[in-house]
């Protein structure tokens, strides 16, 4: 692939070595340079919706959490389901970064650093929704293993509390996780910058200098965090599943949750990465080291883990006609055939129709493609989680107890708000960091100049 | 004493010059290098890195951690849930994972800071032979010798492709 032509270089990134400067260096700090009308234009648009969110999180705040369509007999609407939302999207950046890893898949490179600042950032935004969702935000302190006024501890048999716990290890170990990865790349920058930047990432790189000592000890750390964050990501959103799958409610209460959520995360984070790094690349002109390769590859696990998630979807009916239980079967057929059938429906053709259509190779590297079949995965797989939350509660047991939920313009916007929270979060991160982990592009790419091989796969 | 810095482009011919150069009883040496490669890990230190001794420590401290603070705090105020134990060993066994995972995890991040010397150097300061091409795609290896084995050390560098032989400081 031809390399994107030279640009200009801004002042802030003047490089020391105009000439001798290797050529990946060259490209990826470039994207870090001044920004462009556009982007303030979309930094705009994503802190007006993260604002207008904030604002209207204060007024929930004061009316109280009436103003959210929580009703008897549904008391977890869409707070909770954003929030299981960008607990899956977080999966993408550990599995790749991890997982991929171990698994010593090269292509990871290309897009695990995108990927891990997404992890970090969608936990970030999923957190903000339990305080959210408990509405006296200040009191979100109680689960916390803390004793109260009376001496009483939290409850340990509680999925809840499980939640906590792996929620707070999954954020503590992506950002140390994203930020080890950086510092090599961090130094980079430093040899580099001018001005604040200067400043900036010469604290955040630690008097990096790639000597032999530093790299040593950095390629064991991130072996044993990959060790530790390979089970850490499937626990986290089993974890998450045990919250439903440990109640009795019908719907929830299946043993398949774990694995059916897992993979239902794997499948919307890799969703989420190609929605967000295809624009990524074409507006930065990275088609030299994020290849087509390397989204046809994810486009391949978006086709087996739909496939995953499309058993799981039949095997829970199977399940439910099997069981002969009755508020079982019931709460299944007034998913595809009650007050919930368009999301039950949304959810099937997003998630388990539409992307059948990359076992096709020309749709695996046509990338507008993609990009539409990703954005489909993420709409859909929002809806799974509504599907199986609220169509769970709005028909338990008793059929004098049951309701129907819809969600007010407050959630809509509180919710729509934390995409812009993620996106600003993202486009800071874009001018701030490199977006592509340069120090292991250059590993590649040494390694084949060095045997003669193609680069950059 | 003097320091030579020799410049490279490939990982391989660095290793093979300093492993040359330790047999001939240098010890004094500094590798720099843009990216990780596996040849140079063992060059300078054989021994596997401590860093894995953190990350041990640190996972059973979790474990053990996670048994104790759900054990003590469910029998400190004992109620009763679900007709299950107090010690309710494989229920608590997911909060003992997960702080296995963390505690793990924050010491490989402290392992990593102590055996690889981090924050190196003061601040805004980098060593005399560091340059900002050795972030770029280059290697260095400096070596530190008497005056009398100048002229060995700067033969042996070029011997092994270095492009660029030069004193540190000079």
């Amino acid at each position: 692939m031809a390399p994107p032509p030279a640009m200009p270089v801004a002042d802030a990134m003047r490089p020391a070595l105009p000439d001798g400067d290797s050529q990946a260096n060259r490209d990826l700090l470039r994207v870090m340079e001044k920004p462009s009308l556009g982007y303030f234009g979309l930094l705009g648009i994503t802190l007006l919706a993260m604002h207008v969110a904030g604002a209207l999180w204060a007024l929930m705040v004061y009316l109280g959490l009436g103003v959210a369509g929580y009703t008897h007999p549904i008391f977890w609407g869409a707070y909770i389901v954003t929030f299981v939302f960008w607990v899956g999207i977080a999966h993408a950046g550990t599995l790749i970064s991890a997982i991929l890893f171990l698994f010593r898949a090269k292509w990871r490179n290309a897009i695990n650093r995108g990927a891990e600042a997404m992890t970090v950032f969608a936990v970030l935004t999923a957190a903000q929704f339990l305080g959210i969702h408990v509405g006296r935000m200040w009191k979100s302190y109680f689960i916390l293993p803390y004793p109260n006024q009376r001496g009483l501890w939290v409850n340990f048999k509680s999925p809840l509390m499980w939640d906590t716990f792996a929620i707070s290890t999954y954020a503590t170990i992506s950002i140390v996780f994203f930020y080890i990865g950086l510092v090599p790349d961090l130094a980079i920058a430093r040899d580099r910058a001018t001005g604040w930047r200067k400043v900036l990432y010469t604290a955040l790189a630690l008097g990096w200098q790639g000597t032999s000592r530093q790299w040593k000890s950095h390629s064991r750390s991130v072996l044993h965090l990959s060790g530790l964050a390979t089970p850490l990501v499937l626990s986290v959103h089993s974890v998450v599943s045990w919250d439903f799958a440990m109640s009795i409610v019908p719907g929830w209460h299946a043993t398949i949750f774990a694995p059916y959520f897992v993979a239902g995360a794997i499948f919307s984070g890799f969703a989420m990465v190609l929605t967000v790094m295809i624009p990524v690349r074409r507006i930065y002109g990275l088609e030299r080291y994020i290849t087509d390769y390397h989204f046809e590859n994810m486009a391949r696990f978006i086709l087996l883990t739909s496939l995953i998630v499309g058993y799981a979807y039949a095997i829970e009916y199977f399940v439910a006609w099997y069981s002969a239980v009755e508020p079982e079967q019931t709460s299944f057929w007034l998913r595809a055939f009650g007050p919930y059938w368009i999301s039950t429906w949304t959810m099937i053709i997003c998630n388990a129709v539409i992307p059948q259509l990359l076992w096709f190779k020309k749709i695996r590297t046509h990338i507008p493609s993609l990009f539409v079949i990703s954005t489909f995965v993420n709409i859909g797989m929002w809806f799974e989680r509504y599907v199986i939350i609220i169509s769970g509660l709005s028909r338990e047991y008793d059929p004098a107890v049951w309701g129907v939920y819809t969600p007010t313009w407050v959630e809509l916007a509180i919710v729509a708000g934390s995409f812009g929270f993620f996106a600003t979060l993202f486009l800071i991160f874009l001018k701030l960091f490199p977006v592509i982990a340069i120090s292991e592009i250059k590993e590649l790419e040494i390694h084949a100049k060095a045997h003669g091989a193609g680069a950059g796969s | 004493m003097p320091s030579l810095l020799g410049v490279f482009e490939a990982p391989e011919p660095v290793a093979d010059a300093a492993t040359r150069l330790k047999n001939r009883g240098f010890s004094e040496m500094e590798i720099y290098s843009p990216a990780a490669f596996e040849v140079l890990d063992d060059v300078l230190d054989e021994k596997p890195s401590r860093v894995r001794i953190y990350t041990l420590i640190g996972g059973l401290l979790g474990v053990v951690t996670g048994y104790t603070l759900t054990i003590w705090m469910a029998n400190d105020w004992p109620i009763m849930i679900g007709g299950k134990p107090f010690s309710s060993i494989p229920i608590y066994t997911v909060i003992a994972f997960e702080l296995t995972i963390l505690f793990g995890g924050l010491a490989t991040l402290i392992g990593l800071l102590v055996v690889g010397k981090l924050p190196y150097g003061s601040f805004g300061k980098t060593d005399e032979a560091y340059s900002a091409r050795f972030s770029g795609e280059e290697f260095g290896l400096v070596v530190e010798c008497s005056d009398r084995d100048v002229a060995e050390v700067d033969a042996l560098l070029r011997s092994h492709d270095a492009k660029e032989v030069s004193l540190v400081g000079a």
